[in-house]
């Protein structure tokens, strides 16, 4: 595994924060210039994009901050799992990528090339969703089948899928899977015009929610199938996936949760796992008044009893693109460390749901782990994960 | 691996309600625009809000939405998405210093709002999904729904391709060298011996399935490479050929992707010359213009050609005859780097 995010730059990183209740989301924004600087909160990565370049010794021209914390997190995947190059580069080797922002974190540079005010940026062919991906492919020369998924919030949930299904269906041998998305001008006025970014940090579950705070991150996973797992290290198993689509409004979900009902639903079917076995839910709990309250009662449609959950993006912001590998980590350091994180700044209950979100860092015996990701478009996902 | 029983493409030639593929549209401004049809049956007000990206894959998807009692899931291969109604926002976004703006071309601009479209005029709550790698998009849909076919046997799926030229892609895609800076006429774009292609968009829907009754086509194989070496992709036609092609089976056509770029036509060159010899050669961008999803017109146009058991003339390139065709290779470049190879036989 391999991630960073406004929590750390690293799984080690990451853990630490999330055990000691560290939240990264601050009041401190110097990406780019932007109005929203000094009004909201980010969950702004720690180092420069200049800093990310010297650090991964790219030269290359046209390479954006987007694929560089991609870069960034699939290094420290290679490295920790020992993956040769030649084994990277084999045909056998699958990449299921994902972004929602790709390039378009450089919104100024894109406005000018779109409105031929320029001879050309550097960056005119790397402003798509794919190039994050292309970049890697080529740094990497993998040969595999490579691909970059867009379902908005949860892109890299269904790139997480996607690298299964190629395995499972024989047209890969071990599938890379995650997502990246960076902050972008371009979706801070999104997400803003749509009235759902809180000017505090967020809450999510809380009855006094204000909204969601974006994030930036990038999380790659590796995955084997069992068959060629001897020796090596394993932390935990995909054990159910399902996409399902909500198919209520374009940017906010029904009020009755039909999309995450069934995606969760359809995760526990395939896992051949009844409700009540799920030890965990890492939920999507964005903080805003829309996704909480439904998925809080999408839960309560499908749980007779629903177990304890949490939102780590009181940590880190919602990361977009990312939120489904970068949570796809931190469900599974709870399955390897058998514990799980809180939901930070949590107060009191939504009154139409009562549901209280794990308020501490807390030991607990945890074997499935269920993590949601949501999304514009009613683009639903959960995936589960099951320790080994 | 899928059988295709309905195919729909809206397109910048008369391929979408009464099919006339012999009368050429020609480029306007360099760019190959879709004929776009009047949409009956989308509401005027839902239709008004919509991108052009999202409008084409909805209309072309419309007629299969009717056709079939119940969709098991919606997988669609977009390069670009709404890259109009992305440009739009960050023209507001500049335009009023990042002031309060209306979120309706931010929400329409994202990739997977074609598909979140039609799951939501299908009231379809199952799989739904957006493929957005560039060349790769439409193939790498097209294994998804093999997979998912796979998974769960018996099911239908829409399965698609769509993309859209706006002014502002084609500036981007103009600075980065993807567009002829001459103005030609479609008929010329092989003659050219320039860098670029035309611009091209459309949307091409399918209705797929494991059911080989009654199906217009079969897709058997479909295999890409990210590659800039010429030897690495013969290495791998020749892989896929011996593969999927058993000794005694001809290719009846070799559906070309040649798109009139001088930079990309070693390529094409290279994948004709090993095939069988008076294999015959038919090319289609000239119809379609270049855009990342030009493959899935391409399998569109593969299915009118079984159904229709001949070849529009003005796509073969070459003496050859096409008789009955029952096999058809096509290969796809996209930018000199992703390459893809879809093996369709007739049913």
């Amino acid at each position: 595994m391999g991630v960073i995010s406004a929590v750390g730059n690293s799984v080690a990183e990451n853990h630490k924060s999330l055990v000691e209740g560290l939240c990264g989301i601050r009041n401190e924004f110097d990406l780019f210039p932007t109005k929203y600087a000094e009004l909201l909160p980010f969950g702004q990565v720690r180092i420069s994009t200049a800093d990310l370049l010297k650090k991964l010794h790219v030269t290359d021209p046209g390479v954006t901050r987007t694929s560089l914390l991609a870069l960034h997190a699939l290094n420290e995947m290679l490295q920790d799992a020992g993956l040769s190059p030649a084994a990277l580069s084999s045909s056998e080797t699958a990449l299921a990528g994902a972004s929602t922002v790709g390039g378009m974190c450089l919104t100024d540079e894109l406005y000018a090339d779109a409105n031929k005010k320029t001879d050309g940026s550097p960056y005119t062919s790397s402003y798509d969703c794919a190039s994050v991906n292309m970049y890697l492919q080529k740094h990497y020369k993998m040969n595999g089948i490579i691909n970059t998924i867009n379902t908005a919030c949860s892109s890299s949930a269904n790139s997480i899928m996607y690298g299964a299904m190629l395995m499972k269906n024989g047209f890969a041998k071990r599938a890379i899977v995650g997502g990246v998305d960076s902050l972008a001008k371009y979706t801070i006025n999104g997400f803003n015009a749509l009235h759902i970014l809180s000017s505090e940090k967020c809450t999510p579950f809380d009855e006094d929610r204000k909204g969601l705070n974006l994030g930036e991150g990038a999380a790659f996973l590796l995955l084997e199938k069992e068959e060629d797992i001897a020796g090596k290290k394993v932390y935990a198993e995909l054990t159910g996936f399902c996409n399902a689509n909500d198919a209520y409004h374009p940017s906010s979900l029904s009020d009755e949760g039909d999309g995450p009902f069934l995606s969760m639903q359809g995760a526990l079917k395939q896992a051949g796992l009844s409700a009540g076995q799920v030890s965990f839910i890492n939920a999507h709990g964005t903080g805003t008044e829309n996704n909480d309250e439904v998925e809080s009662k999408a839960m309560l449609r499908l749980f007779e009893k629903v177990p304890a959950f949490a939102s780590t993006k009181a940590y880190t912001g919602h990361t977009l693109g990312a939120a489904g590998a970068v949570e796809a980590v931190y469900s599974i350091l709870s399955l390897i460390h058998q514990e799980v994180y809180p939901t930070l700044r949590f107060k009191k209950a939504i009154p139409s749901t009562g549901l209280v979100p794990v308020g501490s860092y807390k030991k607990m015996p945890v074997q499935h782990v269920m993590s949601n990701s949501f999304g514009f478009g009613g683009n639903c996902s959960s995936l589960i994960f099951s320790k080994v | 691996m899928l059988y295709i029983h309905q195919a729909y493409c809206i397109s910048p030639q008369k391929t979408f309600q009464d099919v006339d593929l012999q009368e050429l549209h020609e480029p306007a401004e360099k760019r190959l625009l879709a004929i776009e049809p009047l949409y009956d049956g989308i509401p005027p007000g839902v239709l008004r809000r919509m991108g052009r990206a999202v409008r084409m894959g909805a209309g072309a998807s419309m007629p299969i939405i009717k056709n079939t009692a119940e969709l098991d899931g919606i997988i669609i291969g977009t390069g670009k998405g709404g890259m109009e109604d992305c440009i739009k926002f960050l023209n507001q976004i500049v335009q009023y210093e990042e002031g309060l703006l209306a979120p309706g071309n931010f929400v329409q601009s994202t990739s997977n709002a074609v598909a979140a479209q039609v799951g939501m005029m299908s009231k379809n709550r199952s799989y739904n999904t957006t493929h957005v790698h560039r060349g790769h998009a439409f193939e790498n849909a097209l294994i998804d729904a093999v997979m998912q076919l796979n998974e769960f046997p018996g099911s239908n799926y829409l399965l698609g391709g769509v993309d859209e030229i706006s002014d502002f892609d084609y500036n981007i895609e103009n600075l980065d060298g993807a567009y002829k800076q001459e103005s030609i006429s479609s008929k010329d774009l092989y003659q050219t011996d320039t860098p670029g292609s035309i611009a091209g968009e459309g949307a091409a829907m399918f209705l797929v399935n494991d059911q080989a009754e009654n199906a217009i086509a079969c897709i058997n194989a479909v295999n890409m490479l990210h590659s800039q070496d010429l030897a690495q992709l013969e290495k791998l036609l020749q892989q896929f050929i011996s593969t999927h092609i058993p000794a005694g089976e001809k290719i009846d056509l070799f559906l070309s992707g040649e798109s009139g770029d001088n930079r990309t036509l070693k390529f094409y060159t290279a994948c004709e010359s090993l095939l069988p010899v008076n294999t015959p050669v038919a090319r289609f961008k000239h119809l379609s213009g270049e855009y990342a999803t030009a493959s899935s017109f391409a399998v569109w146009l593969a299915c009118y050609i079984m159904q229709q058991q001949k070849v529009p003339g003005n796509m073969m390139n070459g003496p050859v005859e096409v008789l009955a065709p029952k096999t058809i290779l096509l290969y796809n470049n996209y930018k000199g780097l992703q390459h893809s190879f879809i093996l369709i036989r007739k049913n």
